[in-house]
Parts: C-alpha cells; structure tokens; sequence
C-alpha cells in the first residue's frame, strides 16, 4: 500500500514537474548556434577524469565544442548542479538550468553530453557510486521530455572525483554534483 | 644492459614505496602474557631471530597476546619459577639448522610455564625462501593452541592504495601482502579509482571494480598466475561492489543495466547473470554468509540506507538494521551470527558489529569516517578504513572493540581493505 501511494505521488511529482518544464522552454529562446572552427585549440574546461586522463587528443570537432560550450557558459548557465545530502532529487532552480542545456542541444545537434554523477565522502563508498549515477540520471530525466536521451551519457564516479578535499560542510555541498561535459 | 637497469629501479622502486607501515597499538591490559624466546641458531644467524620476531608481531598484532622476548635464548632447561613470578604463562623455544645453503632445520615448542607441559611442538626442514610462510603457519598452530581458536596470520591481505603526482593526478595501486603487510605486491595500477577488491575463497583470484576504461567495470585478476586480467562482459551502466559466493564459482555484484540499481549473481563458468534483488530504490553492497545461504546489502528502499538480508532458498528479504539512520556495507562474520558494518552516530560514520537473531547493535569504533569493514578469517579481528590526521590509513580493532594496529603508506592514503581466507 506504502508503495502505491508512494508510486502514485512520484507520478504527480513528475507530470507536474514536466508542465514546468513545458512553461519554462516555452520562454526560452532557442539561440543561435555559432560554432567557429577556427578558433585556436584549447584544453576542453572540464573537471572530468576521462579528459585528465586521456587529455591531448583535441580535434576539429573538439575546438568547436569548445567554442560552443564556451559561449553557453558566457550566457551564465551553470555546468555543474548540486544536490542535498543522500538526495538525487532536481529542484526548479536546477531545471531551469537542464532546460538551458536541452536548449543548446537542439541548437547543436552534432554534440553529445556525458553527465558526470559524484558524490560527497560521507557513507560508503559503493553506496555513493550508486547515488551519483541516481543524480546524474535524475538530470537525464528531465533532457529526456526533450527526447535528447540517446545523446546524453550517465556516468558515476561516486565519491572518488571530488571537486573540494576537505573534510566539512562546505566541501561536501561542491562534492554532491552533477557536471555537464558536451563531447 | 640499460633496459635490465630499469627493470630493477622499477622492482626497487615497487618495494621501496609500497610496504605499509605497521604500528601496534597499546596491548589490552588482560592480554595474554608470553615469551619468544630468539631462537638458537647453526649456521645464518639472522634467520633465527628473523622467526621469533615475525611471530612475537603475529601475537601483539592480535591483541589477545603480550608477547615479548628473553634476554638470552632459553632452551630446555626451563626456570619456571622466574617466568610465573613475572606471570609469563607460556613459553615459545626454537632451533635453527642451517643443514645446506639453502635448507633449514625449525623445530619449535609451546610450553605452559604454570603446568610445565608441552602444549605443541614440531620439527621439519624448511627452504630459505618459506621461512616466513613458514613461521605464519606456526603461529597459527601456537595460537590454536593456547586459544582453542584459529589465528589469522597465514593469510593475505588487499588494499588500494592512493598517491598524489602533482598537477591533480593520482596513482592508484591494488595491492596485496602477507597479513602483516609484509611482501607487499602490487597487482594492478592505474590513474583511475580502484574499488572493492575482494579475494576468492581459494585465495588465488581478486575481484575489483576498476575505472580503467572511462567507467566502473568489474575485473578478476590472477595475481599468483600469469593469467590474463578477465574483465566480465559489459552491461550498461555501473558494476560494481563484487563479492564471491563461498563456492567461487560465481560473484554477486551491483549493476544498473536498467536504470535500477540491484544485485545480481553472476557464474563465472556458465556466464548466467542472475537478478537476485528488484526495487526502485538503490540496492548495493551485497555480501554472502559463509554457507552461501543468504546475502546481506544495502538499500535506500525505506527512504533511508539500512542493511537488508535476503534468504535464497525463500526467496524472503528482511530488513536488518533498526538503530540509526543510516547502515551500511554489512559483511557477515566468519560464524554467520553477526554482520560488521558502516553506522551513522549524529555525524561520524563508525564500524558496528550487529549480531543477527537479537538485532543489538554495537558501535566498536570511534572516529569521523570510517568505512569498509571485513572480517579477519577467524572472526577475532576487523580490519577498516579510517582517517588519521586527514590521511586515510587501514585501523584493526578486536570484535570487542580494542584498537590493535594500524596500517599506513609514506606515500599516501591507504583504503579498501580486504582480508583473505586461510592459504592453501
């Protein structure tokens, strides 16, 4: 019985939350995409291991992410959410901002997004690889009312990558996140 | 001849860097007071006191012994009275035989020095290079014998170990070693996170979840064999947290192949995934008893982390844990009885034993951020990850809950501890 009730509220959450989103991208203008090939080669700005890593390999089609991505993020729109403590859930501040995203996916239809889920230290570490894919794929959630769910990538990184190292509060808030990384 | 030269600085450099600092902690006051005498010795000297040593670090590392060592060799004229009025209750003696260059002689006796009797006593011939093994083996046997118990000391341990290289690049090392952190190898490295190693029951495989190719993937290595790494096949989204089943022909494991994080089984010879949990919320973490009977895991499903067990014959799943808002990462003692596991206190997260059929749960560490309990193979023993002035070090407590020793690297963190089963 808990269940149903619990599964009937969920779907209430999320048709409700869809009508917002609907609202919201009807009062977002769709900008024009410019993608300037010419633009000298330049490290992609992202936190994410994969680049740390393999870093280097930057082509063509890398400097124009890299201009693209650079102009969205010119316009204030944030790369990075945060979330609450054991939460994965996505407020309206936080939509509005995965809406900007399906926005600059529509306009850019060759780019593909990997969402990165971590975590905060706290709890166990198995545990926190499970939450952070949960928070990445509660973002891929709402891109997918915009059907752009074959374009987007969840990975978990659990507690391993974190942004702060520190062991308090104001380190755990920046480590509970989601990165927005266009490849 | 330079390529031989780089060999060896990358052998050197391994051993110089990977040898975990081992540091006993102050011994329980009602611990079990016993002398090792140094050995007597024909022949290479070093070896015989090389063996008292090593066991006399077996016995304080267990914290149920204070063990300690003779001014001179005592052989088998024993002064009794001397070592009851210094309440010494029992008394090792060895020789050592050099017999050719490379073969040696042990023979070794357990006396109780209230009784005067022989307690155990044995003599073989041992090669140079299984000296240590050898002395291991022995300690478990003088451990038997005075406890009635199996010790842990002829067992492995694994560990990850992490070191900063500057520019925000990390070396990640999985690593095993002899129970006291001796003979350390390294089996794997990478500049991605290494998680979960565990050691088959037959002690010859480990299991890990390595980020190796961008994602959390599940790998088995041989490390005693020169076997390929075997990467289990791909399914979408994470894998991770393997554990073996005691039979280990197969791993259960998390994977998250349709959105739902749950447990899986996996067999390893017939390649059969089998779902063993189904739940909206986060399933994880799941471990066997030792009968392979039941599985212990974590999950969100109540709206808070708390520990679930499953019976497999039933099909019945029963949640665990009661105190607290937050349980995790439960492995089950070697006796099944009782499950150590991760607990929220207010803000710290500390290790907690839980004994199953009374549901009382006790907290038996005190720290901020403690986390990966297992089992030493006896059950006397646990071994966790811990914090220690901001750095993360392997800590041993006593099911009682006294501290015993603690494990940590010059070069960095030290985490994901796993214990192995007795060797073979």
């Amino acid at each position: 019985m808990l269940k149903i009730t619990s599964l009937i509220t969920a779907t209430v959450l999320l048709s409700s939350c869809s009508t917002v989103v609907e609202e919201l991208y009807q009062k977002v203008a769709p900008k024009p995409s410019v993608v300037n090939t010419e633009e000298s080669i330049v490290a992609a700005d992202t936190s994410s291991f994969e680049s740390q890593e393999y870093g280097g390999n930057y082509t063509v089609k890398n400097s124009a992410i890299h201009a693209a991505t650079s102009e969205l993020k010119s316009t204030g729109v944030s790369f990075v959410l945060y979330f609450s403590y054991d939460g994965s859930e996505i407020n309206e501040a936080a939509t509005k901002q995965i809406i900007l995203h399906a926005n600059f996916m529509r306009d850019n239809p060759s780019l593909n997004l990997r969402l990165e889920g971590h975590a905060d230290e706290r709890g166990t570490r198995e545990y926190n690889l499970a939450l952070g894919e949960n928070r990445a794929l509660a973002v891929k959630e709402v891109l997918g009312l915009y059907d752009l769910s074959s374009r987007v990538e969840v990975i978990s990184f659990g507690e391993e990558m974190p942004i702060v190292q520190t062991h308090d509060e104001s380190a755990w808030e920046k480590n509970r996140r989601v990165e927005f990384i266009y490849q | 001849m330079r390529k031989l030269a780089a060999v060896f600085l990358a052998l050197y450099a391994t051993i110089a860097f990977a040898v975990l600092e081992v540091t006993i902690l102050k011994q329980d006051e009602n611990a079990f007071p016993i002398v090792i005498s140094p050995f007597s010795v024909k022949g290479d000297a070093r070896q015989g006191e090389a063996i008292a040593h090593i066991m006399r670090d077996n016995f304080n590392r267990s914290g149920e012994f204070n063990a300690s060592s003779a001014e001179h060799i005592i052989n088998s004229e024993i002064d009794f009275e001397k070592w009851q009025a210094k309440k010494i209750e029992a008394i090792v003696i060895g020789k050592l035989e050099q017999v050719s260059k490379k073969i040696f002689n042990v023979e070794i006796e357990l006396i109780d020095t209230y009784t005067r009797k022989t307690l155990y006593a044995k003599k073989f011939a041992v090669h140079n290079s299984g000296i240590r093994r050898i002395t291991h083996y022995l300690s478990d046997q003088i451990y038997f014998a005075l406890l009635g118990e199996k010790g842990s000391f002829d067992t492995r341990l694994a560990y990850v170990t992490v070191t900063n290289k500057g520019d925000g690049k990390r070396e990640y090392r999985l690593e095993i070693s002899d129970s006291d952190a001796q003979n350390p190898q390294t089996i794997f490295r990478a500049a991605s996170p290494i998680l979960s190693p565990a050691w088959s029951p037959d002690q010859n495989k480990i299991a890990y979840v390595s980020f190796k190719n961008g994602r959390s993937e599940v790998f088995i290595q041989h490390p005693f064999m020169r076997r390929k790494t075997q990467k289990l096949p791909y399914f979408n989204g994470i894998a991770s947290a393997p554990a073996w089943h005691p039979s280990g022909e197969s791993i259960i494991m998390t994977l998250s192949k349709d959105g739902n994080k749950d447990i899986y089984s996996y067999h390893l010879k017939d390649e059969k995934l089998t779902r063993l949990t189904k739940d909206v919320g986060i399933d994880t973490e799941a471990s066997y008893s030792p009968d392979g009977e039941r599985i212990a895991f974590t999950s969100n499903r109540s709206g808070q982390v708390q520990v679930y067990i499953k019976h497999l014959k039933t099909n019945t799943i029963k949640r665990a844990t009661f105190e607290g808002s937050y349980n995790a990462k439960a492995v089950f003692s070697p006796d099944g009885k009782s499950l150590a596991l991760v607990h929220r206190v207010d803000r710290d997260y500390r290790i907690a034993l839980l004994d199953i059929a009374t549901k009382d749960l006790i907290v038996i560490t005190d720290n901020k951020l403690d986390e990966s309990p297992f089992f030493s193979p006896n059950g006397s023993m646990i071994i966790f990850a811990t914090n220690k002035s901001d750095m993360g070090v392997l800590s041993v407590v006593s099911i009682l809950g006294h501290q015993t020793f603690e494990l940590a690297s010059k070069a960095g963190e030290v985490r994901e501890p796993n214990w192995s089963h007795y060797s073979k």
